[in-house]
Formats: C-alpha cells, sequence, structure tokens
C-alpha cells in the first residue's frame, strides 16, 4: 500500500504540473517587466511590477469593457434565471404526453454551432438595428444559457416536496405565490448554481461577442484577444488583463464545487 | 389536483424564447443560403438556389477545412479520452490526499477560453515561450509552435486538452464510483489480474459513460472556434481553418449566402455526428 501511495504521488506530480504550469505562468508574467518576459533563461524569480495593469486600466478604457461585460452578464443570468425558474418548476410539476420529448428537444438547441446562428442573428440585428446593444448580446447569451437552468432546476425542484405546496394552496395561496413564496425559497442554492452557470457563460463567450459588439458594447474576451500592435501581441498587458478576467471565474468555481460534476455533464451540452 | 395543471403555462415563456432565438435564425439561414448576397453589394442580391451548397463541394478550401476539422476533432477528443481515462483510473484509489487534488484539477475548465489559450501563447512562442528554451537548453531546437502547419495542429490539440481533460476525467470519474466493488472483489477471489478485471468489468460497464463523453467532447470540439482563432486564426495559410474558421472568414469577407450555406453544412454534419454517436449508446449490448 505504502509503495501505491507513492506511486501514486509520482504519477500526479506532471499532471499537476499541466494543469497549473499554465495559470502560474500568465500570473507571473503580469507582474513581469517586458524585459524580464522576454529574459533568457526565463526568470523564475524576479521583481514584481504593477506596470502591466497599470496600463490596462488606464490606457484602455477598461473599466468601460469591465461594465459591458458585467451588465451584459447580470442580464443573462436574471433573463435565463427567470425563464428557467418558470420553465423548470412547469417540467417539474406537469408530467403530459411529450413532456419527456420535450425537455429532450430543449438539450438539443444546444447542438446547434453557435457559427450557425451567429451568421443569420448578425444579419437579423444588422435590420432591426440592434448591432452592438447589450440586448443583441442577451437576448443570444441567455438562449445559451437557459437549456441548462432548466434541466439543472427540475432536479432542484423534484426535490421539493408537493406537500408543501398543497398546504400553502390551502392557506390560500395563489399558484404564482406558492412558487414565490414557497417553492424558491426551498430550492434556492439550485438557482444559486444556475444563476453562476448562467453568468459565466456570458462571461467567457467570444464568437458572439466578436461578431455582434462594436465600440459601445465590447467584452472583455475580445479586448484581451485584441491586445496587439503592429508589433506583435502585447504580452505583458495581455496577462494582466487575463488575471483580471479570471477572477469571477475562479471565485465562482470554489463557491459551487459541489455542483461541479452534475453542472459540467449538462453545461457541457453549448454551442 | 387541477390547479397543479395550469403551471403547464409556465413552460410557454421558456420554450417560446428558445425556439424563437434558435429556430427564426435557423430557417433565415437557410434561406439566405439560397442566394448570392455580398455584403458590399446590396443591390446585387440573386436566388441561386442550391448554387452555394454546390460551389462549397467543389471548393478545395472547404474540403480541406472539412478535413482539418476531422483531424482536430478526432485529434483532440482521442487525446482527452486517453488522459481522461488515465487519471479516472488513477483517482480510483482510497487515498483521502486525492479528493483536495480532484478540484485543482478542474481549474482549466473554469478559465475563460480567450484567457486560456493566450497563456498557451505566451507558454508556446517562439522565441520567449518557456518551451522553447528549455528545448532549446535540451539540444531540440526551437520550433515554431503556431508556425509550422503540423506543429500548429499538435499544438491546438493540445492546448484543447488541456482545457477539457478535466471534463473527460470527471464524467469517467463519475462512472467509476458507480461501477459496484462486489464485482472486483469476486474476479480478484477468482484469481483475476488487475489487467484483466480492467478489460473484462471496466470496460464493458464504461463503455455507456466513455461514449456519452465522447459525444459531447466530439461535438464541442467540432464546433470550436475561440481557441483555434487566438492560437492560429486557422493559420499558418489554412493548416489549422476548421470549417468554423473558414466560416467566419468568409463572413468577415461579407459573402453572406455562401457563409450561411457553410453553417447550415456544419449543422447538417454535427446532427449526423450526433445521430450515430447516440445510436452506438443506444445499442443493445
Amino acid at each position: 500500500m505504502r509503495t501505491r501511495r507513492l506511486l501514486t504521488i509520482l504519477a500526479l506530480l506532471p499532471v499537476l504540473a499541466w494543469t497549473l504550469f499554465p495559470l502560474y505562468w500568465i500570473l507571473t508574467a503580469s507582474f513581469k517587466t517586458e524585459l524580464s518576459l522576454y529574459a533568457k533563461p526565463p526568470q523564475w524569480v524576479f521583481g514584481p511590477i504593477l506596470e502591466n495593469y497599470k496600463r490596462v486600466l488606464f490606457n484602455i478604457p477598461f473599466f468601460e469593457y469591465l461594465w459591458n461585460s458585467t451588465l451584459i452578464a447580470m442580464g443573462t443570468t436574471v433573463g435565463s434565471l427567470v425563464l428557467g425558474t418558470l420553465a423548470g418548476y412547469g417540467f417539474s410539476r406537469v408530467k403530459f404526453r411529450g413532456s419527456e420529448a420535450l425537455r429532450f428537444l430543449v438539450l438539443l438547441t444546444r447542438m446547434v454551432p453557435r457559427m450557425t446562428l451567429v451568421v443569420p442573428y448578425y444579419l437579423m440585428m444588422l435590420k432591426i438595428g440592434m448591432l452592438d446593444t447589450y440586448t443583441g448580446l442577451v437576448i443570444a447569451y441567455i438562449s445559451f444559457a437557459l437549456p441548462f437552468s432548466i434541466w439543472l432546476l427540475i432536479g432542484f425542484f423534484d426535490d421539493v416536496p408537493i406537500e408543501v405546496e398543497e398546504a400553502a394552496m390551502v392557506d390560500g395561496c395563489t399558484p404564482l405565490g406558492t412558487l414565490i413564496r414557497v417553492v424558491i425559497p426551498i430550492a434556492a442554492p439550485g438557482l444559486a448554481v444556475a444563476a453562476i452557470f448562467a453568468f459565466l457563460v456570458s462571461w467567457n463567450e467570444f464568437l458572439f461577442a466578436l461578431i455582434l459588439s462594436g465600440p459601445a458594447s465590447k467584452t472583455l474576451p475580445v479586448v484581451i484577444a485584441g491586445l496587439t500592435t503592429d508589433l506583435g501581441p502585447l504580452y505583458g498587458e495581455m496577462s494582466a488583463a487575463a488575471v483580471m478576467v479570471m477572477l469571477p471565474n475562479v471565485v465562482m468555481t470554489l463557491v459551487m464545487q459541489r455542483y461541479v460534476v452534475r453542472g459540467l455533464t449538462l453545461g457541457a451540452v453549448k454551442g | 389536483m387541477g390547479t397543479l395543471q395550469t403551471r403547464r403555462w409556465y413552460l410557454i415563456p421558456g420554450l417560446v424564447f428558445l425556439i424563437g432565438i434558435d429556430l427564426v435564425p435557423l430557417i433565415y439561414s437557410v434561406g439566405v443560403s439560397l442566394f448570392n448576397w455580398w455584403l458590399v453589394r446590396p443591390q446585387e442580391i440573386r436566388f441561386l438556389g442550391l448554387g452555394n451548397y454546390l460551389a462549397l463541394v467543389g471548393d478545395p478550401t472547404f474540403r480541406r477545412a472539412v478535413v482539418v476539422t476531422g483531424v482536430f476533432t478526432v485529434g483532440s477528443v482521442l487525446v482527452e479520452l486517453l488522459a481522461g481515462l488515465a487519471l479516472a483510473l488513477l483517482f480510483a484509489q482510497p487515498f483521502s490526499f486525492l479528493r483536495p487534488i480532484r478540484a485543482v484539477l478542474l481549474l482549466p475548465l473554469f478559465v475563460v477560453p480567450v484567457v486560456g489559450a493566450t497563456m498557451w501563447r505566451l507558454i508556446l512562442h517562439p522565441d520567449m515561450g518557456v518551451v522553447n528554451y528549455y528545448l532549446n537548453v535540451l539540444g531540440l531546437g526551437q520550433p515554431a509552435w503556431l508556425g509550422e502547419p503540423t506543429l500548429a495542429m499538435i499544438a491546438i490539440v493540445l492546448v484543447d486538452a488541456w482545457r477539457t481533460i478535466p471534463f473527460m476525467f470527471l464524467v469517467i470519474h463519475a462512472g467509476l464510483e458507480t461501477l459496484p466493488a462486489e464485482l472486483y472483489e469476486a474476479a480478484r477471489v477468482d484469481g483475476a489480474s488487475w489487467l484483466q478485471s480492467f478489460r473484462f468489468i471496466t470496460v464493458p460497464l464504461l463503455t455507456y459513460v466513455i461514449l456519452l463523453a465522447v459525444l459531447i467532447r466530439g461535438m464541442d470540439a467540432f464546433r470550436e472556434f475561440d481557441i483555434i482563432f487566438v492560437l492560429t486564426g486557422g493559420g499558418p495559410g489554412t493548416a489549422t481553418e476548421t470549417i468554423q474558421l473558414l466560416n467566419y472568414r468568409i463572413f468577415g469577407l461579407g459573402h453572406m449566402g455562401t457563409a450561411n450555406a457553410v453553417g447550415i453544412v456544419t449543422l447538417v454534419l454535427v446532427a449526423l455526428m450526433c445521430f450515430l454517436l447516440i445510436r452506438a449508446i443506444l445499442r443493445p449490448r
């Protein structure tokens, strides 16, 4: 057993290095001067500086982009929570012919490649003058997050005992009142997970943002990918921006450790 | 209880929204794909019928993109599957220190894809990259990771693998945990070696889970855009130009008819792949 333990640890070391090294490297790169960024041999120990962060924060309208990303992600979260709660609750409580099939149809909408959607979506937004708006992106992102929200919430609503609802109804609650005042508080952890996933879907999205956003709605992933000059990419600034964009992801991942497995198997069915 | 049935109306907003946002653009897309529609010359929109599709079939660039997409999809899913399987087996041991490590291994999944690709661009940089420095020290030269066709393909496969091995690992890991321990116990009593119980218990019982993981990952890899766009942009030349990147390029040139046709063809190919894999999953064993 002891040798097996040792062998397991030995096998894990390269795996950990492979997983963590890129994260470590970009984190340190964000604190390096241009000189030490290009230094040979690569510098593992160096005097950290905040120049890159200062340049990203103040040389480009970073806060404006942060605001865009945040607002769009919030809109996506709220929209997919409202629609997802209603539909998830409906699916959980009502069984009718074809309701199973309908559930799978919901999941199947995530099969459509985003590239296939974005081209006609662009033309339609162009026609109604909604290119480069928050709304245009939020509507698209809700549709990306919704199937997962619905599936996740069905599971959480299934766990709410029907007797609780019946008791509330007897006490004179309307159906919608029962949902809001009785069911939702019980299923609150599920709503929190769905909210975090929806937020990340929007926060991470690149293709739609690249094509649909302009000066008024540019989001952070597009900004990072575009931090390039004629002389090549600005690696210092890129690293600093990347580290900042990653922060919410890391925090939220830690918050919802428990639901990760359940979430990913469904959440991975994305566009 | 009668009032319970009224709750079916709660389904309407979400379903209408989903169908509206997915189906309407798709139908519109099919329509546009039948036209010669160049954004630069809006007055010259002409009906072509299946002309755009026929042109694609004969277009070497498109055919090449199909091959590139196939190579990327098969390559990355294969690498991820093998690594994920190995990891899951490694974690199927009763050591308490594995749990916190598992949490750490999940991190890449949550990194913004564009950021993940940016990290690797830094690491794989031909002159200043840390990989090439040490390769050079070992006398292996300084390969242009993203500038040479074969290496660029290997690079995007590896970066995709970095991001999604955790997914394969998680799914297979979850599958392994549902396998009954008594089976292994019985096999050991009967004198089966570790390899034999892997071959005759683990593999058959895991097939369902593995196929499911391959289905999900395969569809995602087929549609991958972010990582390839940031790392190589489809280059060098068109060496890593998948159907998605080609579609983006055609769109950028303003050829809406062709871009929509490529999109519809992608959808059909993904649906076909999905159908074949689901049939394999549901096949009675």
